[in-house]
């Protein structure tokens, strides 16, 4: 990478519970997962030197996305940077970046990174300030074809069948795995556990998808406290490094059928999901490692198909063979990759831009051993991915 | 039926034109570097072109299809269409690199198969008093219809 760098710590995490909480705002909501990451990290606000937060579009941040700038205001007016920043769903790694390189670069010592969100009921509406016209993507997929999100996750799945004779019952089993991970996370939202028979007795959506094995939305806020090596000895945990850290965006010619898009330019040898994919081999190669030295992987799973087809994408292993991993229960916890110990976005729905954040959080305290009720045992490496509309890709690999 | 107050009209001005009876759907043509976007773009998008100006096209009006889903919900109200019942919508290979989705019509939803032959048609897609008939492009079953 070049440069002079400082190693940069997470000091402190912090989660409110995901769910439906309508009697707190998104600011209350960003209150509380800054409060427990602070006293994880045993700071308070007069240490912080920075505030980087998600910019959402749909609650709080004044309507102008200064979400930063609203915790600030409303709870520590100490002239501090606030940097807001978008990046859709991926907007939380988007956030870990920009904190993270203001503390290796030397700008600041502690430095707080916030994702809060409280999302809208039913499905997520077309937001303002795009022309109704065929330069809009998002109002073309609607008016011409009215193809919703999971139209375009189902395509995938139902292309995988094709590819790899991937079976229903495959597909259903990711769930399962979400839901039996979340039943030991007090943070996640579904934590019964369910059996294949009844996620193939929900409805179906768009086929082969089924209700539950499609993400939900949820409202949830996390919070984390990055620092330098001489504050993470104040802390009192095993300390977790920022092994590597990463952003990127799409190539031209990835086969990934983009969310609003209603066509796709496909090029030989050019990955699928590649802002993703880029992120991550990004990230690896700042950690030195390859993705047989990660134990835990924690994963945008909007779908079960992300779950199969994801980690294949990220070379953990051959493409197809992701069926073969979850049906001899590889990707458990404990496996020979743990996916999603949290229980995923699957058994959280997703907060969008909170999300990554919330990862992100769940990689610290595997690393510690403090995931309680859903700990991967002697977890030294984990690793993050996140996609966002706009062809974002986050990823973000710790170590102890 | 009466005759229609109002042309038929394409739910989205540009996205296709009938030429001689058949429907062809409106991209863009980079002039350098010879790649197709769809719908019409502003600009060439390969990042090793360093031309960049785009030309009017009509797409390949026959394809393959590449996968499906049938959509079991009914989209939120941008989503216009009479008589909504279930209904497939297809990724379809034009060739050139290019693949563009769309609703399948004329073929029943369980004999729909990924690799089949299709071709583009138009059809309406609702009526409004106001505004006259909305047509929307689709691709239908290509079987014994192939035009070369």
């Amino acid at each position: 990478m070049g440069g002079m760098t400082r190693s940069v710590y997470v000091l402190g995490a912090g989660a409110h519970p995901w769910g439906k909480w309508p009697d707190k705002t998104q600011l209350q909501l960003a209150h509380e997962a800054m409060n427990l990451a602070l006293g994880d990290a045993s700071l308070a606000w007069p240490d912080i030197q920075g505030l980087v937060a998600a910019s959402s579009r749909f609650e709080g941040g004044m309507g102008w996305g200064l979400h930063a700038n609203e915790v600030v205001q409303s709870v520590a007016e100490q002239g501090i940077p606030c940097i807001n920043v978008g990046g859709a769903c991926a907007a939380g790694a988007v956030a870990f970046q920009t904190a993270y390189a203001l503390i290796a670069s030397g700008q600041h010592d502690v430095v707080a990174v916030l994702g809060a969100e409280r999302m809208p009921k039913g499905f997520i509406p077309r937001p303002p300030g795009s022309p109704d016209d065929i330069s809009d993507s998002d109002y073309l997929r609607w008016v011409a074809m009215g193809a919703t999100n999971p139209a375009y996750w189902a395509i995938e799945a139902n292309r995988r069948k094709y590819d790899f004779g991937t079976s229903d019952e495959t597909l259903a089993r990711a769930t399962v795995m979400m839901r039996n991970n979340a039943s030991g996370n007090r943070l996640a939202r579904f934590r019964a556990a369910t059996s294949v028979e009844q996620v193939l007795a929900s409805p179906m959506v768009a086929d082969p998808l089924h209700l539950l094995e499609i993400c939900p939305v949820s409202d949830g806020a996390a919070a984390i406290i990055l620092g330098t090596e001489k504050y993470t000895r104040k802390t009192g945990h095993k300390p977790v490094e920022v092994a590597g850290c990463a952003i990127a965006t799409g190539d031209f010619g990835d086969p990934a059928r983009r969310i609003p898009t209603v066509s796709t330019n496909v090029l030989p040898n050019v990955s699928h999901t590649s802002e993703v994919v880029n992120a991550v081999n990004r990230a690896c190669e700042m950690a030195g490692i390859g993705p047989e030295d990660v134990d835990v992987l924690e994963m945008a799973d909007n779908t079960v198909w992300h779950l199969l087809s994801w980690p294949e994408l990220f070379g953990f292993y051959e493409p197809g063979q992701g069926d073969w991993m979850l049906d001899n229960g590889k990707l458990e916890i404990g496996g020979q990759l743990s996916v999603n110990p949290s229980g995923g976005f699957l058994s959280f729905g997703e907060a969008t831009t909170a999300q990554a954040v919330l990862q992100i959080c769940e990689l610290t305290w595997q690393l510690r051993g403090d995931a309680e009720g859903h700990q991967v045992p002697d977890a030294t490496i984990g690793m993050s991915a996140v996609l966002g509309l706009g062809a974002n890709g986050g990823s973000v690999i710790l170590k102890t | 039926m009466m005759a229609q107050q109002h042309a038929s009209t394409p739910v989205v001005e540009g996205l296709f034109e009938i030429v001689a009876g058949t429907p062809k759907l409106i991209g863009s043509r980079c002039q350098a570097c010879n790649n197709i976007y769809f719908p019409q773009s502003l600009s060439c998008r390969n990042p090793e072109c360093r031309d960049k100006s785009v030309e009017q096209t009509f797409l390949p009006h026959c394809g393959t299809l590449y996968s499906f889903t049938v959509q079991r919900y009914q989209p939120p109200p941008l989503f216009r269409m009479d008589h909504w019942s279930p209904y497939a919508l297809g990724l379809v290979d034009l060739g050139d690199g290019l693949q563009v989705m769309g609703m399948l019509t004329r073929i029943a939803l369980d004999e729909i198969i990924i690799g089949m032959a299709l071709k583009l048609v138009v059809e309406p897609l609702y009526s409004d008093a106001g505004i006259g008939e909305k047509l929307t492009y689709k691709f239908a079953s290509a079987e014994g219809a192939w035009a070369g």
